[in-house]
């Protein structure tokens, strides 16, 4: 590997600290310095906290429903909705308020969380493996397979996908597309968010192995006998971490968003599955009537869509210093 | 042949029956149709007065929706009919409160049908004149070609071959010809031959504005366009006509699509020969807006009303705040739960009557706004049409699986077991295809239905899809087979219970190689049978009597649980006096509504 070079300890009054006493001169690994620039970026950890805080009320939903009293995410009750139908607001029962089924809001939020983390991170996990993949084999060979790739890449992102979401919704209703492969709901939406979102680490990783594929330690491996697959993938993908992990970062919340403007426009994730997105989308034509039934998946959307965002800046500060924002 | 495709889907639902459960729906109509009240000082189409307007003044109007077709040989749309009926007089008209018997119009009195249903002999009026530019009296031959237009390809009528498809010479005809079986012995005089005992249906069906007189001389020029380009151009008999240039184009001058339309009073209409007072000078329409927006310009405007419907909102907003501007009709069609009867589960009735009595039609129809705009139903002929009354009015026919609006799970469990489910829960194993229609509030409808399938262990497959999607893709075609069609529904084309029943439920008219609207496919041989003797009894009280029965046996059947019969909510200023049609999903009636 041609980084990861330790640096020198600073010392309590800035500069660089000398051994005194005997003391040697303490290096740290990159993963420490990471860390000890990421700990200086308070609104980054607040976003990581509240990140790990949603992580564990999805995987804990259930539970955390059973804990807070709250009713199920698909207890229907028309009790809890007035004479004409419209659902009644927020009480000490029901502290985010009801929908029109007399569903307890609060509690298709947290269920809510499942499905945007799962979208968010299962979809860019998938983009983020495609998009390096095809990026570390375009740049490493260009020519033929970089003209090849780069023009697929541009045909991608001149699709329009909320459009395209809204074809394959319809088209792919009821009986699903491609013998059943394409079904609505999760699967639809993380086919989308995948086919929308690779390009973004595709080009990013093309243009980084572009120019590293020249830089002296790929020849010296080259000289050695390594393969292109070790050169590609042992070389220079660790080189790629921090602008993949930056990136991938900021793709959680674009593709958050996606789910949730899918779900809004009644292609994503199908009731009765609780989605922020189709929680706001069924609250909009009685907006006037019960406002938290809008407002509590909105302000989940805004507040994890905000947290992804701080963390990835956070991260990019952290992991490439000389960046300026 | 029916409405329901076009602006609503609408309902209706079948059960099983014995004689004394008929008998009880039979009896106590008074308590039993107490659900029909509205609350109190909503107006409805029965508490309208019909005489005493003032005359003179212009309507103001707004519509969210805009015209479908103006022209009266292809108009199927609720917003159509209201300038269809204020600027044409078909044969037979309802009065704005009565969905049972029709009134001649054109015609100068009821029409005499032969004993062996297959000719109706109609004479019209004498002294009706068409408006200008045509400006001379109407004839017989004038509804001859009206009628003849029915059958022509480029005037795309809906229902004609629905209703006068057994005309003699009808198949035959090279369509856009006379039809061979239409006859006018003298001016005044039209006669129409049958091939078949269908002649009573044929004159129920003649209160459609097809029956409107045209005038060939003028019209034919329009008609050989494809398409015909009549509507754009029309010729009124009613109290008020499109206004038009010296041409007589309504396009462009009477009606922007989109933006506008404007009617005027018809020069040449002789109040003398029309039961409609005609208060008004002119109605200036605006299409377009949002319907909250709009809903609250009524309500709060002077001279105006909204014809389609309003927003929900508003609705509530009308009923806390402006009571006396909300009206409230009944009779605005049904809507039922479409289980698959040919194909899968409910193939075996008892699952049929698990479903139905699981089903809580209340929180169903509380989704669409409570009990001011719907009625839970019990069964398929709706309010207002003839044959309720006899079907068991608002309590209907009586079953265990009937008889609780909220659904009643120890019932459902009890004919789980029947259906072969010892456990009360189902475990056939077979995923259910849920197709439902998008959109507040029929999705909340549908998840409804959705919610009591999973109660009864089934799995489900639930899709949410829009409805003309539904529809034309899904619910509508028969390959498909869908198991379950939680949002279809109702709306006949007028008061008569065959209008009803007989395509959404015979077994004939499952159509395989087209749109079928027997959505939930009922095809049961006493049912069919049944059906074809009704069609062939004439007069009003033996319709209603006949096909109120079928649709006890319906029920008996349990073919589709039916949860609502709607009703249809319309506001109007403080400063009008709105008379709204019963028979028109409470569209506000030109013809008699005046200004205070």
């Amino acid at each position: 590997m041609s980084v990861g070079a330790a640096e020198l300890l600073p010392g309590a009054g800035g500069g660089l600290a000398l051994p005194e006493g005997g003391r040697e001169i303490a290096a740290r690994t990159p993963l420490q310095l990471f860390w000890s620039r990421l700990r200086r970026d308070r609104v980054a950890l607040v976003s990581l906290g509240f990140i790990i805080f949603l992580i564990i009320v999805a995987i804990a939903a259930p539970l955390i429903v059973k804990l807070l009293g709250l009713p199920g995410p698909y207890t229907q009750n028309p009790n809890l909705t007035d004479s004409f139908g419209s659902p009644l607001g927020p009480s000490g029962a029901h502290p985010f308020g009801v929908d029109q089924l007399g569903q307890d809001v609060m509690s298709r939020v947290i269920y809510g969380t499942r499905v945007s983390l799962e979208v968010g991170i299962i979809g860019t996990a998938i983009a983020t493996v495609i998009g390096v993949v095809l990026g570390v084999v375009a740049g490493f060979y260009r020519g033929v397979a970089d003209t090849l790739l780069s023009r697929m890449a541009d045909v991608v992102l001149s699709l329009p996908i909320l459009l395209l979401g809204l074809g394959i919704g319809a088209a792919c209703a009821v009986r699903g597309c491609l013998g059943g492969t394409i079904q609505t709901g999760l699967g639809e939406i993380l086919f989308l968010i995948t086919l929308a979102t690779w390009t973004y680490v595709y080009r990013i990783v093309r243009g980084l192995v572009l120019s590293l594929r020249e830089r002296e330690f790929v020849d010296a491996s080259r000289a050695l006998g390594a393969s292109n697959a070790r050169i590609m993938f042992r070389e220079i993908l660790p080189n790629l971490a921090a602008p993949i992990i930056v990136y991938s970062t900021l793709l959680i919340p674009l593709n958050i968003l996606l789910e949730a403007a899918l779900s809004f426009l009644g292609v994503g994730i199908r009731p009765p599955t609780a989605s922020w997105g189709q929680m706001i989308a069924a609250a909009t034509p009685i907006f006037n009537t019960a406002w938290w039934y809008m407002a509590f998946p909105g302000i989940a959307l805004l507040l994890t869509v905000l947290a992804f965002n701080l963390l990835g800046d956070g991260l990019q500060d952290a992991l490439n210093p000389r960046t300026a924002r | 042949m029916m409405k329901s495709l076009r602006t609503i889907a609408l309902a209706a639902l079948a059960g099983v029956f014995a004689l004394g459960v008929a008998a009880c729906g039979s009896s106590s109509s008074k308590s039993a149709n107490a659900g029909l009240n509205v609350a109190a000082g909503v107006q409805t189409p029965a508490s309208q007065s019909l005489t005493g307007g003032k005359r003179g003044g212009t309507l103001n109007v707004v519509n969210h929706e805009d015209f479908e077709h103006i022209d009266p040989g292809q108009s199927y749309f609720a917003i159509d009919y209201q300038a269809v009926y204020a600027t044409n007089r078909p044969l037979y008209s309802y009065k704005p409160n009565d969905f049972k018997e029709p009134v001649p119009d054109m015609a100068e009195a009821a029409p005499q049908i032969s004993s062996d249903a297959k000719t109706i002999t109609i004479h019209i009026r004498h002294g009706v004149h068409f408006g200008p530019p045509v400006n001379r009296e109407v004839t017989s031959a004038d509804v001859a070609y009206a009628l003849n237009r029915g059958a022509n390809p480029n005037v795309a009528n809906p229902y004609f071959e629905a209703y006068f498809g057994s005309l003699e010479g009808f198949k035959a005809a090279s369509h856009g010809s006379p039809i061979p079986g239409i006859k006018t012995p003298d001016k005044y005089t039209i006669v129409l031959h049958f091939t078949e005992p269908k002649a009573a249906i044929a004159a129920a069906a003649l209160v459609l504005p097809v029956s409107a007189p045209v005038p060939e001389e003028y019209a034919k020029k329009y008609d050989a366009k494809k398409p015909s380009e009549y509507g754009n151009f029309q010729v009124a008999t009613g109290p008020y006509m499109w206004k038009a240039n010296g041409e007589g184009k309504v396009l462009g001058t009477g009606y922007q699509p989109g933006k506008s339309a404007t009617f005027v009073r018809n020069p040449n209409w002789n109040a003398s020969t029309d039961f409609r007072p005609a208060y008004l000078d002119q109605i200036n329409l605006s299409i377009g807006g949002d319907p909250t927006v709009i809903g609250r310009q009524v309500l709060e405007g002077s001279h105006i009303v909204q014809n389609d419907t309003p927003a929900q909102p508003i609705v509530k907003l009308a009923f806390e705040k402006f009571r006396k501007q909300l009206l409230v009709s009944p009779g605005a069609g049904n809507r039922y739960v479409a289980l698959n009867n040919s194909h899968g589960p409910f193939t075996n009735v008892n699952l049929r009557k698990a479903v139905w009595a699981a089903l809580d039609r209340e929180a169903m129809n509380k989704a669409r706004g409570g009990s001011l705009v719907t009625i839970s139903a019990t069964h398929y002929i709706y309010p207002e049409i003839p044959g309720f009354e006899q079907a068991g009015g608002v309590i209907g026919p009586r079953f265990d699986y009937n008889e609780h609006p909220q659904g009643d799970m120890a019932v459902a469990e009890k004919y789980m077991k029947l259906a072969g489910y010892p456990s009360g829960k189902y475990t056939g194993g077979q995923t259910l295809q849920v197709v439902g229609s998008t959109g507040n509030p029929a999705s909340e409808d549908a998840e409804i239905a959705n919610q009591t399938l999973k109660n009864l262990g089934f799995k489900t497959k639930f899709n949410l899809v829009d409805q003309a999607t539904m529809y034309s893709k899904y619910c509508g075609v028969v390959k498909e087979q869908i198991d379950v069609c939680p949002n279809v529904g109702w709306l006949a084309d007028f008061g008569d219970g065959q209008a009803t029943l007989d395509v959404p439920f015979n077994g004939k008219n499952i159509i395989t190689n087209g749109t079928n609207s027997n959505w939930p496919q009922s095809n049961h041989a006493k049912i069919n049978k049944a059906m074809e003797a009704a069609e062939t009894v004439v007069g009003t009280s033996a319709r209603a009597a006949a096909w109120g029965k079928i649709d006890q046996e319906l029920v008996e059947e349990a073919v589709a649980p039916v949860w609502d019969w709607d009703k249809q909510p319309a506001i109007e200023a403080k400063d009008v006096a709105g008379v709204a049609d019963v028979w028109n999903e409470a569209g506000w009636d030109y013809n008699f509504t005046s200004l205070k």
